[in-house]
């Protein structure tokens, strides 16, 4: 997913004849299985002739602003805190670097739930930094904020992954050819490696700002559910679902998310199709 | 005037080179592994050491006694790495003016200007690096280098990827900017025939350290050590026997046959006492095949041999010759032109004459 190979040249090169009928079959079936109930989903949302009158219920409204704003804003965060991340543990070796790299991708395979728990303990009323908050008067849990920590726990790992795996396929002979002409680390870094890491910084981008938009369980846990305030368009779908409202909201909301969904693919395919394939060494 | 004395520890690797020169030519030449690049990335500030000095001038780039370790940034040391790291996301023209940011935009642009024009690059300023050939590249890394006005130039190895026709055309850019600019140009390479070509002075380098320094005549007609005349390719180095001496000549004894040195007023040689061992090194292309008709009248060092067997190449065979009552081992190896093969008859098995100019006999001098 985050080294973005296209098989290209491997296409149509063995021949498929002999396993024509072993392993069509099975292929249709997948495809089926997966394509199948997106089409049921869109075709229902549309086939309803109330998409748009559920989609600017202030239910779904609500949901789908604060989706927005909140997933904007962890991936702001992500940026501004996992590009130095991504880069030292590209490129220098520190005591202690195995344990950040594990914990780095501890969130990628924790459920969710998990991480809401860990963050209700640290920053939640009684948590043991929550609760110096709380005595200062700052409540954290059960707010907008705690949306965006939530979902900066779980989707930052994908965004700091993918950059690091960037800045690894850099070769340091260009940063220290431009240290020898004068250039200060810092303007070789903007002017020499960030742009060569660029690929890989839109990449990250996408894949952490989707793990936000479809963050879950950790936000149900630490900032729980509520309209215009913590509830995201996933919890909002469950919310519907749970409340026994009509069943055509839930469905509007993903097909949106669907929607969305499919346009970062998209995007995440032209970033991997723009990038020349030439690893960059000297 | 260079001058490199440092100790370093890179892993199991010691580097420790020690050598000096003047705004010279120099060439760097070793084994793959024997810290050439290393030492150029020490000069730079790449390496760090962790003892000795480096001065250019009266500029101290390092001195672990006075504590002085100039910062990569502030050695302005012109320095072109193997594979050139030609920044690959800007065209010609801001490659070589990444290192002008102080330069305001027309000062940067008649530098670039310059620049391109010296190195033979006109009207590529707007093309990106892989729509360049290797020699441009090189010449791109070689202007790139040039213009923030360096004290010294650091080549890695800058013909390793060009082709023969482009190695002949990018070497006399080298040498001509070298000539304008009057700055030391220190250039590594493992290839003998670049080193020999290049001019100017050589420095052999194994294991981290110089083994030998002097003039490409010095190192390659009068290698210092028997491990100096294999490195630049001296197959020929054979046991002897001090004899004697006369004017200009030494006397030596070659397993029973008797043969004369050359002795050199630049190579000052301690005194050969009669008796003592030595070795003697004959480079391969200077071993001369008598012709038919040829008296081999005045000529010294001559020998009755037999051709044992030869290894054709291109443009040059290589024979290897068996002396009567030589012993295995003992073979002399021979390079001469394809064309002079064919024109001597030359074969397998054949019966020939050779001779050895005192000149190309150099003794060297074992501990």
């Amino acid at each position: 997913m985050t080294t973005l190979t296209p098989a290209r040249e491997v296409r149509g090169s063995g021949p498929l004849v002999g396993l024509t009928w072993v392993f069509g079959p099975a292929a249709l079936l997948c495809v089926l299985f997966m394509g199948v109930p997106i089409a049921a989903l869109v075709w229902r949302a549309t086939s309803s002739g109330a998409l748009t009158e559920n989609v600017t219920s202030s239910f779904a409204l609500d949901a789908m602003r604060l989706s927005a704003i909140t997933s904007t804003f962890t991936l702001a965060i992500a940026i501004v805190v996992g590009t130095p991340l991504a880069y030292l543990l590209a490129r220098y070796d520190f005591p202690g670097k195995a344990l950040v790299d594990v914990l780095v991708d501890l969130p990628v395979v924790l459920p969710p739930t998990v991480a809401g728990v860990a963050l209700l303990v640290t920053l939640g009323r009684r948590g043991i930094i929550g609760e110096h908050l709380q005595a200062a008067g700052v409540d954290i849990a059960f707010t907008v904020t705690a949306v965006v920590l939530a979902q900066l726990f779980v989707a930052a790992p994908f965004y700091i992954r993918t950059v690091k795996a960037g800045f690894e396929t850099i070769d340091p002979a260009y940063e220290r050819l431009a240290w020898t002409l004068g250039a200060s680390p810092w303007r070789t870094f903007r002017q020499i490696t960030l742009p060569l890491a660029w690929p890989s910084i839109l990449a990250g981008a996408v894949l952490c700002w989707a793990r936000a938009l479809s963050e879950l369980g950790a936000t149900l846990i630490f900032a729980g559910s509520y309209q215009g305030r913590t509830q995201t368009m996933p919890l909002a779908i469950i919310g519907a679902f749970e409340s026994g409202k009509s069943i055509e909201v839930p469905i509007a909301l993903a097909v949106i998310l669907v929607i969305t969904a499919a346009a970062l693919l998209a995007i995440l395919r032209l970033i991997a199709g723009s990038v020349p394939r030439r690893a960059p060494r000297a | 005037m260079l001058s490199v004395e440092i100790a370093a520890r890179l892993g199991k690797f010691e580097l420790a080179p020690s050598f000096s020169a003047g705004d010279e030519l120099v060439v760097l030449c070793g084994p793959s592994g024997s810290g050439k690049s290393l030492t150029l990335q020490a000069i730079a500030g790449i390496v760090r050491p962790h003892a000795g000095r480096i001065t250019i001038g009266d500029r101290v780039l390092y001195d672990s006694a006075a504590a002085v370790d100039v910062p990569i940034q502030g050695r302005r040391v012109g320095y072109v790495p193997q594979g050139y790291a030609l920044f690959p996301h800007l065209s010609v023209a801001e490659n070589i003016g990444f290192g002008l940011q102080n330069t305001d935009r027309a000062g940067r642009r008649s530098a670039v200007e310059s620049l391109t024009a010296a190195t033979g690059l006109s009207g590529m300023n707007d093309r990106r690096p892989h729509q360049l050939s290797g020699g441009e590249q090189q010449r791109v890394a070689l202007a790139r280098a040039l213009a923030c006005g360096p004290r010294i130039l650091l080549l890695d190895e800058p013909f390793s990827a060009l082709d023969t026709a482009i190695r002949a055309e990018l070497r006399d850019v080298i040498v001509s900017l070298h000539e304008s600019r009057g700055i030391p140009t220190l250039v590594v390479t493992h290839d003998l025939a670049d080193a020999f070509s290049l001019g100017g002075r050589v420095i052999v380098v194994e294991h981290g350290r110089v083994l030998q320094q002097g003039t490409r005549e010095d190192i390659f007609y009068r290698p210092a050590t028997r491990r100096i005349a294999e490195l630049v390719g001296t197959r020929n180095v054979l046991p002897m026997t001090v004899q004697g001496w006369s004017e200009g000549v030494i006397h030596l004894d070659w397993a029973g046959r008797a043969i004369a040195a050359a002795i050199y007023a630049s190579h000052a040689a301690p005194p050969l006492a009669p008796g003592q061992p030595v070795e003697a090194s004959v480079r391969p292309t200077q071993i001369m095949i008598r012709r038919p008709g040829d008296t081999f009248e005045g000529r010294v060092n001559v020998f009755a041999a037999k051709i044992a067997h030869e290894i054709m190449g291109a443009e040059t065979y290589r024979i290897f010759v068996k002396l009567p009552g030589s012993a295995a081992g003992e073979d002399l190896e021979i390079d001469l032109p394809a064309y002079t093969y064919f024109r001597l008859g030359l074969d397998h098995d054949k019966d020939i004459e050779i001779s050895i100019r005192p000149e190309a006999v150099h003794i060297i001098h074992t501990a």
